[in-house]
């Protein structure tokens, strides 16, 4: 599984980790992420620590999160892009629909 | 002990030229519930096999007229893509000579002393595996016939994109590009539109994901674009009205990478706004190089209400090259999987003097890079080079209805007032109303422009009261945008009414437009004088002198806050020179 | 040296399952087919014709397997083997000894037919 879910300890922030390739393939695993594991969830992390691509579906999906998350009311950190990664987050201007660390 | 249930019920072949064996084989087979035909030898064995067309063939190795090897590469050759297992009957214990049976098209042996239990499990294993390539190849056909129709399907659903989404003035001499036919279905959209008062609009997009999804996606762009650009709308309003549109019809997750531009030859300036797309570059004729990154969200995402189309200005001389590329160009792969990249674009471009089209260079490059012809199929690339004269001009709107129909007097009057002055842009609505005049549709470029003047002249010298002479310098030019800004949203009891007349003659007509603000007027005199003196730069009155080169008539009231133009048009082929009225 | 059975008996008893009716019909073709056999098989060797007597004692040897012959379908893969290699001696001293078995096997079949 390319996509790995923990909680936090007081179990409010949910950090979603992508391995590898974060693209269509990616969809369902990230997908379950969230929707599986979201119980009493207020915060969630994307963890990019060990994403080597994002394409445009991926933003997609982070779409999807945002609106499984609140949309405008959603908080959620991206954080540890890679240059490759950071750098498609930026052409698509996400900064402003995410904090992205 | 070996009538254990019967399977599925096959015709099977037998060759074997021992009487006995055949008898003893023959009973096994049928009272395992299959039907049975045997012969002696393997040229009459050929013969049945095409005529009875049996499931399967069992075939004895030695037999007179033709052996069971050379029966069995027959077999296999008639039944083509049908899988007919073909096995052995032998008491061989040579295992070259066993090998040998199975080059030849043999599938497996059955040894001698036949066993039922054996059979039927060899049997029961190979209808398995027959079933099984039936099926497959029943499913390649099928998914063979699907994708042909699939294809047949895109492409008339592509003619049908191309009548919405025609080409527009993608053909104007001075711009290039690159766009494989099927791209829609890529999800990447190019598309060029001429404005009624000059110049034009362009817009480079692409959609998450691909196929139908995307090309329906792209159907109402089209259409917002090219009808709205027609009317004159302006590319904050296009792009405004594009992304609540698609944020209505797309699922989430599904948006629009978009490069949208305004180009405006005659003012020699380029308006863009990117959302998404790689940077966007503009090449000056010596050389200089300005990246237009990407500085918003994609079309699609943000709610109507948080989203803002504000657009970069550029001034651009001829020579100067705009340069749009989609996602395709940068992920472009060679052999090696090393894709072409921004730094490789960039390299290109400093390189490339200008005298080629930077779409061809790039097409060129990129085309090397990956060393596949084929693989160009993905990109979607344009340039554009400004020139001295408008490409397109006039070509906005197509005549074809008689020029004398529609409405031929008529009065109007449009009042815009207060805040709505700044949100508001009544241009389209008003040449929408004078577009009902047959005659007049060849005219809306001209028509637009001096309606656009004479709004543009009321709002911001009239009641807003900023000097034109500001726009001297680039940063004379920042602060008059943001002054406006400013004095706009303090706009309090000020208001700029249109009066509009026509009247029809015989041979063409006569359209008087009456453009009153509550400003506190100009003076008059000075302006016009200014406009007057021709052959040196002026950097304020050029609006003033545009609606005198295009109207029969313009005058102002006293007070300088009434302008009044009028407008002679003629039919084309009546020749007569004079107005009508 | 061989000590497979003449005629073995399960193997037959499959058979009368399996051929019910046919039964004694097999038997028969199967006596007349070997005699035609051991008929080849004299001709070939005076034909000297060695290929011709190989192929025979080859078929000779399946169907004798597939009856339940063992001991006379193991001389059938000797004589194969000594015609094809050409060894007419041994070809010469096989062939009474396969004839007497099949007069054994010929014997036991004509009783289980009675039976």
């Amino acid at each position: 599984m390319p996509v790995h879910t923990r909680r936090s300890d007081d179990g409010e922030t949910l950090i979603i980790a992508i391995q590898g390739r974060f693209d269509f393939s990616t969809h369902q695993a990230f997908r379950d992420a969230y929707e599986k594991n979201g119980s009493g969830v207020r915060r969630w992390v994307v963890d990019m620590s060990d994403t080597t691509y994002l394409d445009s579906s991926a933003l997609g999906m982070l779409l999807l999160l945002r609106d499984h998350a609140g949309g405008d009311d959603a908080d959620i950190v991206i954080e540890n892009c890679n240059s490759d990664v950071r750098r498609i987050l930026t052409i698509s201007n996400f900064e402003q629909l995410f904090s992205i660390r | 002990m070996s009538n254990v249930g019967h399977a599925r019920a096959l015709r099977l072949l037998i060759a074997d030229d021992s009487r006995t064996d055949r008898l003893i084989l023959q009973a096994m087979l049928r009272r395992q519930g299959h039907e049975v035909r045997a012969t002696s030898n393997g040229q009459e064995a050929v013969e049945l096999f095409a005529s009875w067309r049996p499931d399967m063939v069992l075939l004895d190795v030695m037999m007179p007229r033709m052996d069971g090897m050379e029966a069995a590469r027959r077999i296999k050759a008639m039944a083509g893509e049908i899988l007919v297992p073909v096995i052995f009957l032998t008491s061989l214990s040579d295992a070259g000579a066993l090998a040998q049976c199975l080059e030849s098209g043999g599938d497996d042996f059955l040894p001698k002393p036949y066993n039922s239990v054996i059979i039927e499990a060899k049997l029961g294993a190979f209808d398995r595996m027959r079933r099984m390539h039936e099926t497959l190849t029943g499913q390649r056909d099928h998914i063979r016939e699907r994708n042909q129709q699939l294809v047949r399907e895109q492409e008339t659903a592509r003619r049908v994109f191309d009548n919405i989404a025609h080409t527009g003035c993608l053909d104007a001499p001075n711009i290039r590009f690159h766009a494989s036919p099927m791209s829609v279905f890529n999800g990447d959209i190019l598309f060029a539109c001429p404005r009624p008062a000059g110049g034009m609009h362009l817009l480079v997009g692409d959609f998450t994901g691909h196929g139908l999804p995307a090309a329906i996606g792209a159907l109402p762009v089209a259409e917002i674009f090219y009808g709205m650009t027609s009317k004159g709308f302006s590319g904050g309003d296009v792009l405004r009205e594009l992304n609540q549109k698609l944020v209505r019809i797309l699922p989430t997750g599904m948006f629009c990478c978009a490069f949208f531009v305004e180009v405006d030859f005659r003012r020699g300036m380029l308006r863009v706004w990117n959302g998404g797309l790689p940077d966007g570059f503009l090449v000056r004729s010596d050389g200089e190089k300005e990246a237009l990154a990407s500085r918003h969200l994609p079309l699609g995402v943000l709610k109507p209400e948080r989203f803002a189309a504000p657009m970069v200005e550029y001034g651009a001389r001829p020579g100067d090259q705009l340069l749009l590329v989609t996602d395709g160009v940068l992920e472009a792969t060679n052999s090696e999987g090393c894709p072409y990249g921004e730094e490789r674009l960039a390299a290109i471009l400093a390189q490339e003097t200008g005298n080629r089209s930077l779409s061809d260079v790039v097409l060129e490059e990129v085309g090397a890079f990956i060393g596949d012809a084929k693989g160009t199929d993905d990109l979607t690339i344009l340039s554009l080079c400004m020139t001295e004269q408008d490409p397109v001009v006039g070509r906005a709107v197509v005549v074809s209805q008689s020029a004398l129909t529609g409405p031929g007097h008529w009065a109007c009057s449009y009042e815009v007032e207060n805040g709505t002055l700044g949100t508001f842009n009544p241009l389209p609505l008003l040449l929408h109303v004078c577009m009902a005049v047959s005659g007049l549709r060849q005219h809306s470029g001209e028509i637009y422009t001096i309606l656009s003047e004479l709004y543009t002249n009321a709002l911001e010298h009239g009641i807003l009261g900023l000097p034109s002479a500001w726009k001297i310098s680039p940063e004379g030019f920042s602060r008059y945008y943001a002054e406006r800004e400013k004095r706009l949203a303090a706009v309090e009891g000020h208001a700029i009414r249109f009066e509009l007349s026509h009247r029809l003659g015989s041979t063409g007509g006569r359209l008087i437009i009456r453009c009153i603000d509550t400003g506190p007027g100009f003076d008059t005199g000075k302006i016009l004088k200014q406009a007057d003196d021709t052959g040196t730069v002026r950097y304020a009155g050029r609006g003033i002198e545009l609606i005198r080169e295009l109207s029969s008539a313009l005058s102002y009231s006293k007070q300088g806050n009434q302008a009044e133009v009028v407008y002679d048009w003629q039919l084309a082929d009546s020749g007569s020179g004079t107005a009508p009225v | 040296m061989n000590n497979k059975p003449h005629l073995d008996e399960e193997a037959l008893a499959e058979l009368r399952d399996v051929m019910e009716d046919e039964f004694g019909i097999l038997i028969q073709t199967y006596i007349s087919d070997s005699r035609e056999r051991i008929q080849a098989l004299h001709q070939a060797l005076s034909d000297n014709d060695q290929d011709a007597f190989a192929k025979t004692a080859h078929s000779f040897k399946g169907s004798s397997i597939n009856i339940g012959a063992a001991r006379l379908g193991d001389l059938c893969l000797e004589a194969e083997k000594a015609g094809r290699e050409g060894r007419l001696d041994d070809v010469r001293k096989l062939l009474p000894e396969l004839e007497s078995e099949f007069a054994t096997v010929r014997h036991l079949m004509e009783d289980s037919l009675l039976a």
